[in-house]
């Protein structure tokens, strides 16, 4: 049976088979956005990396369904608990499980952050500061924007100026709605990405063929998952992804340091799989549950968490979604939910009273998510919602993605509830303060107006949260952050950590891209530093130089790529 | 005593070439300095119109043919390339359908030019934002490049036929009409050198901005995306050059139409490849050919350097 990623794509097959007694190089928990990219890099520069997925691996003919309700199985649906004063929603939107993880169905918006995200206390006096500039992760930006590869306008005029490796997907009626609006306000606009969705074929995948169910999984292939981008090159250089693998917890050796990662396979047996590194790839809820369900003598309040910081500094960004009635047919699932946005306002402006800002983005819900926002937004139900649903086509909606700042009360613990495995579960705690809050209402207010420029008779605006980052803080000092600039714990050398919780701000840009960016350079790190992780404490902070040779197959060539 | 490149070419093809080729070559350059290739310029005419047809077919199918005028093109040329082929048997024909269904086209291409333009206005933000949707909107130039062939199609329709050159009347006639500067005059003997340069200026300017948005459009990831953008204004240098001097007309002009058509074929060569390159390749050859890079597009530029070829073969206007 041939394992097929998207109607072109097969899975290279026989994958590598490790046993639990074997000593690979790297365990990497979690294969998802950060995860696939550095399973392929390490496994290309020749190390034996294992990747655990506590999820599927995904076979996208016959596991994927285009359906909005089918698409539950892509989430993390185990139990989680959540609190705070504002309560965030855990579940699709902020998680993924299974091979590819998230990047199976965000909605590829790809723009970079900009310049000033990285130096936010610098600048601002709030939130933190990166240990690193935008300018040691701009080339990589480029390498993942090839590789992904990213369409989008060939400039986009916001934080460091930049063009796209493809061209820009034509609009849909919501795109045409923000670009209409904005023109009007005299704010500009880019149309047609920047998005991780081909216009064009690349390789074996074949383009985007607009028909909108990008959140379900894109069976088509067009839209960029590391599932399809990554871990099949990865598998062709003979890393082992093993899928319903549910990391338990990572154990330590006398000596401090890593030794493999517990963890339980399908029917709930427990494996222990040694390796000489660990990187914990599990995205802001699962990679600091894990590590505070790996507390052990030495450890007691958590694997490298000396600076008590682990599971604090949460971040969600602003979703807030406005929606408008228009007399003319919109079409809102036609193209890409992402394929139009402004960042005009990204950066702080002092006289809007607050610090940072936010992005306009399109959004475009199917028809389910588009009835619960709209139950939120106007109290829709029953005949009511009848009515509104029937004019469905006529509705346009665009999204605030605000920047809220990263805060200690923001946090993920341990709740005294257990999962089906009876591991602890994490308990996510989430308050807004009054900067993130001038900045919705503003953003919000600001949304609004642009859709009523773009002529919408009708304008109703619903609150919500999207993405979530931080929680495992990278920093140049150990006393208040939990890994170095490299995604190395500052307490224990040969444990890492690389995904969204790492990231110490957020902008107000979409996270995907950078997280694969920041992947590919700890890989490149990790590579140039060779056997010294396995056997050295020695931390060698130094900036490794990009790899250009590390590419998936496909994509080193510019342009439309050979298949063969 | 100025460079001419006739003559110049004469010359040398009596010297290297063998007696029969060099002949050939000596009789076409005749006929084209003496304004006597109406049938090759109507088969010309026949060949591009059917790729241009080809062309607007399949862009204007990926518009959906969304207005019913968007057939007319398509119509249109095919009734050229008819015309076209028919002008190459008659003489009557080149000069009455030709003639007649050239302006038709030629009208049709810049009615198509102000829809265009339209259709960019009509894209969110319209024209306050032309960058964006000149790149995202209809192809502005496209429907005058369109016009190329029954341009040429309306000068076939007043040149003299191949078999007219040594014709005694048509001898007498050019001593009669030797001081008239009317433009069916000039084009009748020949004589259209500085004509046939500007509208080589002009088309130059066309394909080269739909060549530079079209390729700025995909960021230039090819080098070779840049040559066109880069030769247009070269191309067009040569041609107002060719106008003002003689000997422009001679060298530059042909030297740099001669780039421009080689490189148009060699962009023909890539888009070509990069249809077969996309997934399913030849196998699927509509398919691919309509959502590749457009096929003929190339061959517009390089249409252009063959206009200021054949003008640096013309003998300059009458004064």
């Amino acid at each position: 049976m041939t394992h097929r990623l998207g109607p072109m794509q097969t899975l290279p097959s026989p994958m590598r088979k490790f046993a639990d007694h074997d000593v690979v190089d790297y365990c990497i928990v979690g294969v998802g956005s950060a995860g696939g990219v550095l399973v392929q890099r390490l496994a290309r520069a020749g190390f034996r990396v294992v990747g655990l997925e506590a999820g599927p691996f995904w076979d996208t003919e016959k596991d994927w369904v285009s359906d909005e309700k089918g698409s539950h199985e892509l989430y993390w649906n185990d139990l989680r608990i959540t609190g705070g004063t504002h309560p965030l929603a855990l579940g699709a939107n902020n998680s993924g499980k299974g091979v590819g993880g998230g990047s199976v169905h965000w909605a590829a918006f790809a723009p970079r952050f900009h310049p000033s995200d990285f130096r936010v206390y610098t600048e601002d006096g709030v939130g933190a500061d990166w240990p690193m500039s935008y300018w040691d992760l701009k080339p990589y930006y480029e390498l993942l924007e090839r590789e992904i590869p990213v369409a989008g306008p060939a400039w986009f005029p916001w934080g460091d100026p930049h063009g796209h490796p493809y061209g820009p997907h034509p609009l849909g009626g919501v795109g045409d709605v923000l670009v209409r609006g904005c023109t009007k306000l005299g704010i500009r606009s880019v149309a047609g990405g920047p998005v991780a969705i081909l216009s064009g074929s690349h390789g074996d995948r074949p383009h985007c063929i607009y028909r909108g169910f990008c959140l379900q999984g894109c069976k088509v292939g067009a839209k960029a998952s590391t599932l399809i981008t990554h871990v099949p090159d990865a598998i062709t250089h003979g890393a082992e992804v093993r899928a319903h693998s549910m990391a338990s917890r990572i154990s330590l050796r006398e000596d401090g340091r890593v030794e493999g990662v517990l963890y339980l396979d399908r029917e709930g047996k427990e494996h222990f799989q040694r390796a000489r590194a660990v990187i914990v790839s599990g995205y802001a809820i699962e990679t600091p549950r894990l590590l505070l369900n790996s507390a052990c003598p030495g450890h007691r309040h958590g694997l490298a968490n000396s600076s008590g910081t682990l599971g604090k500094y949460l971040m969600a960004q602003a979703g807030n979604v406005v929606a408008g009635r228009f007399e003319e047919l919109i079409r809102l699932y036609k193209a890409p939910p992402a394929h139009a946005l402004s960042e005009e306002f990204y950066e702080t402006d002092p006289h809007r009273g607050f610090a940072r800002g936010f992005a306009v983005q399109t959004v475009g819900p199917l028809p389910v998510a588009f009835a619960k926002q709209m139950t939120a937004a106007m109290g829709a139900w029953g005949w009511g919602m009848r009515r509104v649903m029937m004019d469905y086509n006529h509705w346009a909606t665009l999204g605030v993605l605000g920047e809220i700042l990263p805060w200690e009360d923001n946090r993920v613990e341990l709740a005294d509830e257990r999962d089906q495995h009876g591991l602890p579960v994490a308990k996510v705690t989430f308050n807004l303060h009054d900067n993130d809050k001038k900045l919705i209402q503003f953003g919000e207010n600001k949304v609004m107006e642009i859709m009523r420029a773009a002529g919408a008779k009708q304008v109703v605006q619903e609150s919500r949260f999207a993405h979530l980052v931080g929680a495992v803080r990278m920093g140049s000092d150990p006393s208040n952050s939990v890994v170095d600039r490299f995604g190395r714990t500052h307490d224990i050398p040969n444990l890492f950590v690389c995904d969204g919780s790492i990231l110490p701000t957020q902008g107000s840009a979409n996270p995907g891209l950078t997280i694969q960016a920041l992947a590919a350079r700890t890989a490149d790190y990790l590579i140039k530093q060779g056997d010294a992780v396995f056997f050295s404490n020695r931390r060698d902070l130094t900036e490794p130089g990009i790899r250009y040779d590390l590419s998936p197959s496909y994509t080193r060539f510019k342009g439309n790529p050979r298949i063969a | 005593m100025t460079f001419v490149l006739t003559t110049e070419l004469e010359r040398s093809a009596n010297r290297a070439l063998p007696a029969p080729l060099s002949e050939a070559m000596t009789s076409i350059l005749e006929h084209l300095r003496e304004g006597c290739f109406q049938r090759s310029l109507c088969l010309i005419v026949s060949v591009t119109s059917v790729a241009s047809g080809l062309e607007v077919g399949y862009e204007h199918y990926k518009g959906s043919y969304s207005n019913p005028v968007m057939y007319t093109p398509i119509l249109l040329s095919g009734s050229l390339a008819v015309a076209g082929l028919l002008g190459a048997f008659s003489g009557v024909a080149a000069r009455t359908a030709l003639r007649l269904i050239s302006i038709v086209t030629l009208a049709d291409g810049i009615i198509g030019f102000c829809f265009h333009v339209r259709g960019v206005a009509r894209k969110p933000g319209g024209w306050s934002i032309p960058v964006t949707n000149i790149v995202m909107g209809p192809p502005l130039f496209a429907p005058l490049l369109f016009g190329t062939s029954a341009y040429l199609g309306l000068m076939a329709s007043y040149l003299r036929r191949e078999e007219d050159l040594n014709r005694v009347g048509d001898k007498l006639g050019e001593i009669v009409e030797a001081g008239s500067s009317d433009w069916r005059t000039n084009l009748r003997y020949g004589r259209f050198q500085k004509h046939l340069s500007f509208v080589t200026v002009l088309w130059a300017f066309f394909s080269g901005f739909e060549a530079m948005y079209s390729h700025y459009k995909t960021n230039f990831r090819y080098k070779a995306q840049w040559t066109p953008v880069l030769l247009t204004p070269v191309l067009i240098a040569a041609g107002v050059g060719a106008i003002k001097s003689r000997r422009i007309a001679n060298t530059v002009l042909p030297a740099v139409s001669a780039l421009a058509l080689a490189d148009g074929a060699v962009g023909f060569y890539y888009h070509a490849r990069g249809i077969a390159r996309r997934p399913g390749g030849m196998r699927k050859p509509l398919y691919n050919t309509l959502y590749g890079p457009p096929i003929f597009a190339p061959l517009l530029f390089a249409a252009c350097g063959f206009l200021g070829l054949m003008a640096s073969l013309l003998r300059r206007e009458k004064r």
